[in-house]
């Protein structure tokens, strides 16, 4: 999909301050639009909220109470924040004026996704390596994050040099990696 | 408490500070956390709790005793209350210890570890492994002190801890045969190893700061909480033999077991001397007190470097000078021995390589901040802000040329452009 076409789509819609497609399961940003007089780091925005989709989800099925049609809704003191599984791989946010009336939102938000979700790509993602996403998760939530390489390494014994290239990383290399990550977060598994 | 106050002193010319002779240094929170948090990384979190806890054990147990043979107690009672006392006076938080000769239990509230901990990371991540082996040692070594126990001959375990989101911090605490004598050093053993001292740049501005600034020190002390909240940080008085013996064990070990990752946590180890520097001697430039004191900052490079060493100096880092200025591109620091130095040389005798980690990163961060800050426009120490200036790769290297670990008669850092 062009960045023109989803501008077309959003631009134009009352009350509208962004709004971003992520890339599942990497949570990586595809496409985005903000006002001008937005400052929003996008990128971060995308991978946080894609974060949130995921837990979401596994919290939902945890329920037993998971459905496809699953939207997540955030009422935050200047924001009001919606989420939206458009299909397995990609999450449509969109972040409005909190005073915009929600059953307007709601309008709004199904009218974005009925023209963007026909433009999405239909082959699903390749996934890209788990060492990879494990050290951008970490570069996400990890404290410290400039030192996290030097942390990880001196935890598994796997030398910063190698662990830079982690989509070369092997099958026990990432589970040590896992691990340690598993330990600087305080988790005990990492839902990627 | 004044009688504790007036037991510090500062060997004049190196500017190492002691309280009953006990080696003390000024440290905040963010490199308190780093620091364990290295050792956590290079020896896995059981074993860097035994040895932070020994470490722990073994300074505040001398410390006790020396406070305790300095003020003439005598009594039990007198032993229990200097313990009560002593922590939260150095901004550690309130420690209650009731002790037998069997052992006994503690309680904690705001100890400094857990309590920063918390406040620092505790929104952001979990943590299941309690964050207090500095104020476990503390236990233990005034169970032994208050029973009149063998050094060493307690331990300690603790059961509940505020990172772990329980209320309070506990310890169990537990008395065996066995026993350890304390492993520290004290000012006698530190003169050992001083050399004449000298100035560099900027000497007479250093020095009269440096008073001032330790004028400033001597009325710090914890608040009811037994917490010292100053400059944005948390501060403590904390033992720099509880530094040294728990970075030289950790070294020590990776150069055993890992030599390949030593650089590694070397590195780490040096990062934390940058986020001291950041943190504390940033935070202190920007304070009401330090505008009483000297002024603002007028963000001159060669005067943000002679007011860290001040700062340095006034915290008993050593005595820090700027012996050579190129204005944006050299900067070498020297000290005749800084706190780390007479540490490792009484325990480990001469080695092959420069051992001064907070130096080195200290020395980093003084050139980054002095060039590349606006300290006119007041500028917020923030997480964000350090990121911009400390993450990737840096305009500036620094590497320790002189150390008298390995023979050398002073210690020196060279910082230069790329």
């Amino acid at each position: 999909m062009s960045t023109h076409l989803f501008h077309s789509v959003v631009e134009d819609v009352p009350s509208l301050r962004a709004a971003f497609i992520t890339a599942m399961p990497d949570c990586l940003l595809f496409a985005s639009w903000q006002a001008k007089e937005s400052e929003i780091d996008v990128e971060d925005v995308a991978a946080y909220f894609g974060d949130l989709v995921r837990s979401n989800r596994q919290g939902l099925k945890a329920l037993k109470t998971w459905s496809a049609e699953m939207q997540i809704t955030i009422e935050s003191a200047e924001s009001l924040i919606l989420l939206r599984e458009i299909n397995a791989d990609f999450v449509f946010g969109a972040i409005f004026d909190r005073s915009a009336p929600l059953g307007m939102v709601r309008l709004h938000l199904r009218r974005m996704l009925d023209r963007v979700s026909t433009q999405l790509p239909k082959a699903s993602l390749e996934e890209r390596p788990r060492g990879v996403r494990i050290l951008e998760f970490l570069d996400r939530y990890a404290p410290d994050p400039h030192a996290v390489l030097l942390r990880i390494s001196l935890r598994t014994g796997i030398p910063v040099e190698t662990l830079q290239a982690a989509e070369s990383l092997q099958t026990e290399q990432i589970a040590r990696l896992e691990e340690a990550a598993c330990r600087l977060l305080g988790l005990k598994q990492l839902n990627l | 408490m004044d009688q504790i106050n007036h037991l510090r002193s500062v060997l004049s010319g190196h500017d190492l500070t002691f309280l009953a002779e006990v080696p003390v240094v000024y440290h905040c929170h963010h490199y308190n956390l780093f620091h364990d948090q290295t050792i956590d990384d290079a020896l896995g979190e059981e074993m860097s709790a035994q040895i932070r806890f020994r470490a722990a054990r073994s300074s505040v147990g001398e410390l006790l005793h020396k406070v305790g043979h300095a003020l003439n107690l005598s009594t039990r009672t007198e032993r229990a209350d200097l313990c009560s006392a002593l922590l939260p006076w150095m901004g550690h938080g309130r420690l209650l210890v009731q002790s037998t000769p069997q052992g006994g239990e503690a309680t904690g509230t705001n100890l400094h570890y857990g309590f920063a901990w918390r406040e620092k990371y505790g929104a952001r991540i979990k943590r299941d492994f309690p964050a207090d082996s500095f104020a476990a040692g503390f236990a233990a070594a005034a169970c032994e002190y208050i029973e009149q126990l063998p050094p060493g001959s307690v331990e300690a375990t603790e059961d509940r801890c505020l990172v772990l989101r329980d209320p309070d911090c506990h310890f169990q605490l537990k008395a065996d045969s066995r026993s350890t004598p304390y492993s520290t050093i004290d000012r006698i053993a530190i003169e050992r190893h001083v050399i004449p001292s000298f100035g560099g740049l900027e000497e007479a501005r250093i020095s009269a700061i440096t008073e001032g600034l330790r004028n400033f020190v001597r009325g710090v002390a914890g608040d009811d909480r037994g917490v010292i909240a100053a400059f944005g940080v948390f501060v403590t008085m904390h033992l720099s033999n509880y530094y040294n013996g728990t970075i030289y064990e950790a070294i020590h070990h990776i150069e055993r077991e890992q030599p390949a990752l030593l650089p590694v946590a070397e590195t780490l180890f040096r990062e934390a001397g940058i986020q001291c520097v950041f943190n504390t001697f940033g935070n202190m430039l920007l304070s009401a007190e330090w505008e009483g004191l000297v002024g603002k900052p007028s963000g001159d490079p060669l005067e943000m470097l002679s007011s860290f060493c001040a700062i340095a100096r006034g915290l008993g880092f050593g005595h820090w000078i700027v012996h050579e200025y190129d204005a944006g591109k050299r900067f070498v620091l020297r000290a005749p021995i800084d706190y780390e130095v007479p540490f490792y040389l009484e325990q480990y005798g001469k080695t092959d390589k420069p051992r001064c980690y907070v130096l080195q990163g200290a020395a980093l961060a003084m050139t980054v901040l002095a060039h590349m800050v606006r300290w006119k426009d007041n500028p917020k120490l923030t997480p964000e802000f350090y990121l911009s200036l400390f993450r990737g790769k840096m305009p500036w290297t620094a590497e320790q040329t002189l150390c008298p670990t390995r023979g050398d008669t002073l210690c020196e850092v060279v910082v230069q452009t790329r």
